[in-house]
């Protein structure tokens, strides 16, 4: 068991801001057994109306075991914030894999293990009644000898209301500070009509993942909200990007450099598009990944499959008993938890100074 | 058997005429009425170019009063020389909120569907013109109330203000709240019998139990809990509504006297119904609660009366008409404890929620059919009307003008119909090219199926 007292940790390093600037993850030592966890620190006072989303991040992932969902270690009150304990995911969240070393996507067999091992979760969400609604990147963390665990709970909700089971929700999920995760989110989800949605939903964001796994960009990210509703609703579906999908357009190097100059606005440069254009041409992903994400982003949630009958989908075969995630992402830098790091133990002393009421322990 | 005129079921003071809802529907989907254009155009086939100014809402408005005192004087003009323009939806946004179509129309303005624009999230907004809120009496005071006690108040089971945005221009002020799919008086109104199963009525009611039981404790009194302010959200949740003359109650009395009440005629107590100049605020809303309840599982009303006098002096009498014993005696007993003409003998919220009847689930019995919520437009799924103004706004559209011919030759049988907000996106995406797919698609990582 984990301590519920900040004294037994010591921070190692910033691992990254994140739930838009009301929590920051940090990695730390626990000191009583000398291993890493990840820390994460909730400014309760910026959250007021979350703080039962915080809670409810908790309660579900209490309640919830499984080898592809983020356990929970502890949590306590320290002063006016509130700590989260789990265990510390060394290669951080495929987003930050992806914005990091893999713009343009990771290689097709990483994509295959990370989807199968979000399904494997979702699978076992389903089961226990559960719709994630966030699935996404940066929901999806990848530990040091592989492991790939889905976080992001604050926003499942359950399809048990009140005691009973209902067929369907209606609601969005919370909004997130920045609204991005709704080009995550399935039409129906979207539509918010009598229909309601279910855990099919959450079939549709594998399908987006797929894209943004493959591609490195986010699907719907260069559109306006309210057209990224259109699309979805119209029926428009997000595509994995190579030569299939994406063809060498006759133009020589300089007119689309002045294509891109005019049409990409301030941002990345010309150039970094065009290198992205040339990788997507000149690639070719297999046609059962094409074929596994048109299938999750099919409009009728009727005719998507379930989270089992993906699972079981000829993409995943070619995944080998011997393959292993960290081998094919190699070039990402695992988070290393420095003792000696100036900046971690000015922090640490920072958050020793501030005037700590009393430590209580947060009670769920 | 005397039949009610629903006049009776709204507030008095309101001078207001009824609503038809069939007949907003059907102006909106009307095909004719072009509005909320400024734009100018050309009458095709007419001999000389004639040029036609639209009028907005408040000309048209206007344009009615003056009507009244001139004398009127008619053009004939044949049907088949009319030339309609497909009812155009405009594009409007106020705020980050993107208009929708009108959900309900009372005598302080529109209700209307909008879309958070950035979350997303479909809701209602009530719009309130000054010039008309100054004709209803206690309007603006009335508005003044309700936007204070609903800022404050925040449940489940009432009605959620989200946010509150005022034209100063346009004399204008717009009260967004939470969509809703129905309200329980026109479901009542739709449904065989004018009523619910007992297992539907029951799931409400507790859920206004819900609410009550809040506001009370909140020190708040509704003072006019009836269908017609009962909302239902998406997940059937029930939402309290129109805080239009509710009263907040002083904190540290004892008692919850009111002076005042201008609730609706059919749910008022005796004690108002008899000019009392004071009462108890919260036996008032547990008396218009039992009125509710009766209504909803019997379809009918416990006083009745040809006019308003009449019914005043009904209740004043308290002479109920007997809940039909086919209820059961557990929700028989419960209507008479509710509906107790002696004020301190009406149950609390906390002692009606230990009632029988509330207490167990009644089952479904044969032949009882959920009542759902009415259906606008022929959708049934209640679809967001905001999504044709967003193709509206995203996609290159052409103006269409059609003649009657035309009209008569697409209907073929005859048959008038209204298109569903998905037949009309699906036929403007297959007739219309995609502004944005050429334009600013840099990656383009979309495609259409």
């Amino acid at each position: 068991m984990f301590n519920p007292d900040i004294n037994d940790y010591q921070i190692t390093s910033i691992v990254k801001e994140c739930c838009g600037g009301v929590a920051v993850v940090y990695s730390a030592l626990y000191k009583p057994s000398n291993q890493n966890v990840a820390l994460k620190r909730y400014f309760v006072d910026k959250t007021k109306e979350n703080a039962n989303l915080i809670q409810q991040d908790i309660l579900t992932r209490k309640e919830l075991q499984h080898t592809n969902i983020l356990p929970y270690l502890a949590s306590f009150v320290n002063g006016r914030e509130l700590y989260i304990v789990s265990p510390l995911m060394t290669f951080g969240s495929c987003r930050d894999i992806l914005d990091g070393y893999f713009q343009e996507g990771l290689p097709e067999l990483a994509c295959a293990i990370v989807l199968r091992d979000v399904l494997l979760a979702l699978q076992y969400l389903h089961k226990q009644l559960y719709i994630h609604r966030s699935i996404r990147a940066s929901h999806v963390l990848i530990g040091a000898n592989g492991v790939v665990r889905v976080s992001g709970l604050r926003s499942a909700a359950s399809l048990m209301v009140r005691g009973r089971r209902q067929r369907q929700l209606h609601n969005l999920p919370p909004p997130d500070s920045d609204n991005s995760n709704l080009m995550w989110l399935s039409p129906e989800l979207l539509e918010q009509n009598l229909k309601g949605y279910d855990e099919r939903s959450d079939i549709y964001s594998v399908g987006v993942l797929s894209c943004e796994l493959a591609n490195g960009a986010v699907p719907f990210a260069e559109v306006p909200t309210t057209l990224m509703f259109t699309e979805k609703v119209r029926g428009s579906r997000p595509q994995l990007l190579d030569c299939s999908t994406f063809p060498e357009p006759c133009l020589d190097d300089s007119e689309m450099k002045s294509i891109y100059n005019t049409d990409s606005g301030v941002g990345d440069s010309a150039d970094a598009v065009s290198r992205l254009r040339q990788v997507y041409t000149s690639r070719k992903l297999s046609d059962t990944f094409h074929h596994l994400s048109e299938m999750a982003l099919q409009r009728d949630p009727e005719k998507r499959p379930t989270a089992t009958q993906l699972l079981n989908h000829l993409f995943f075969k070619q995944i080998r008993r011997t393959d292993y995630l960290p081998g094919l992402i190699g070039r990402v830098k695992p988070i290393k938890p420095d003792p000696d790091d100036m900046s971690a133990l000015l922090l640490q002393e920072q958050m020793a100074d501030m005037d700590i009421e009393k430590t209580t322990e947060w009670d769920f | 058997m005397s039949i009610m005129d629903p006049r009776m079921c709204r507030k008095i003071s309101s001078s207001e005429s009824l609503p038809d809802v069939d007949n907003v529907e059907y102006e909106v989907s009307n095909i004719i009425a072009p509005q909320e254009s400024d734009e100018n155009f050309m009458l095709e086939g007419s001999p000389e170019p004639q040029s036609v100014t639209w009028l907005d809402d408040d000309q048209i408005d206007e344009l009615d009063l003056n009507l009244e005192q001139t004398n009127l004087c008619f053009h004939r003009v044949d049907s088949a020389d009319i030339i309609y323009r497909s009812k155009k939806k405009k594009f409007k946004m106020v705020g980050k909120y993107v208009m929708g179509d009108i959900l309900g129309e009372g005598s302080y303005g529109k209700v209307k569907e909008m879309l958070d624009s950035e979350s997303l999230c479909r809701r209602a907004v009530k719009i309130l013109k000054k010039r008309k809120l100054r004709r209803i009496p206690n309007g603006e005071q009335n508005v003044q109330r309700e936007i204070q006690l609903l800022r404050i108040l925040r449940h489940k089971n009432v009605i959620e203000l989200v946010d509150v945005m005022y034209n100063d221009e346009k004399q204008k002020m717009y009260l967004v709240m939470e969509f809703c799919v129905g309200v329980l008086q026109d479901m009542l109104e739709s449904s065989p019998g004018k009523k619910f199963p007992q297992r539907q009525a029951h799931d409400y009611f507790t859920q206004l139990l819900d609410g009550l039981e809040y506001l009370h404790g909140q020190g708040v009194v509704h003072k006019d809990i009836k269908p017609g302010n009962l909302l239902l959200t998406l997940d059937q949740t029930l939402k309290i509504t129109d805080f239009g003359v509710a009263e907040a109650l002083d904190m540290f009395s004892p008692e919850d006297t009111c002076y005042t009440g201008q609730g609706s005629p059919a749910f008022q107590p005796p004690e108002i119904a008899n000019g009392a100049e004071q009462f108890s605020g919260g036996k008032v809303d547990i008396w218009s609660s039992g009125v509710t309840l009766y209504n909803m599982t019997t379809g009918r009303y416990p006083f009745e009366g040809d006019n308003v006098y009449r019914l005043l002096e009904a209740i004043g009498r308290c002479e109920a008409i007997p809940p039909p014993i086919s209820l059961g005696t557990s929700l028989c007993t419960l209507l008479t404890h509710m509906l107790n003409r002696d004020p301190a003998l009406r149950p609390t919220v906390q002692e009606i929620r230990r009632h029988a009847w509330v207490q167990s689930r009644p089952a479904f019995e044969a032949g009882d059919r959920i009542v759902s919520p009415r259906s606008r437009r022929s959708d049934e799924l209640h679809n967001s009307t905001v999504i044709p103004y967003l193709v509206e706004r995203h996609y290159a559209s052409a103006q269409e003008y059609f003649t009657e011919r035309d009209l008569r030759h697409e209907l073929g049988d005859g048959g008038s119909r209204t298109l569903s907000t998905a037949e009309l996106s699906d036929g403007e995406s297959s007739r219309r090219k995609h502004r944005w797919h050429s334009s600013c698609g840099r990656l383009p990582s979309c495609r259409l199926t």
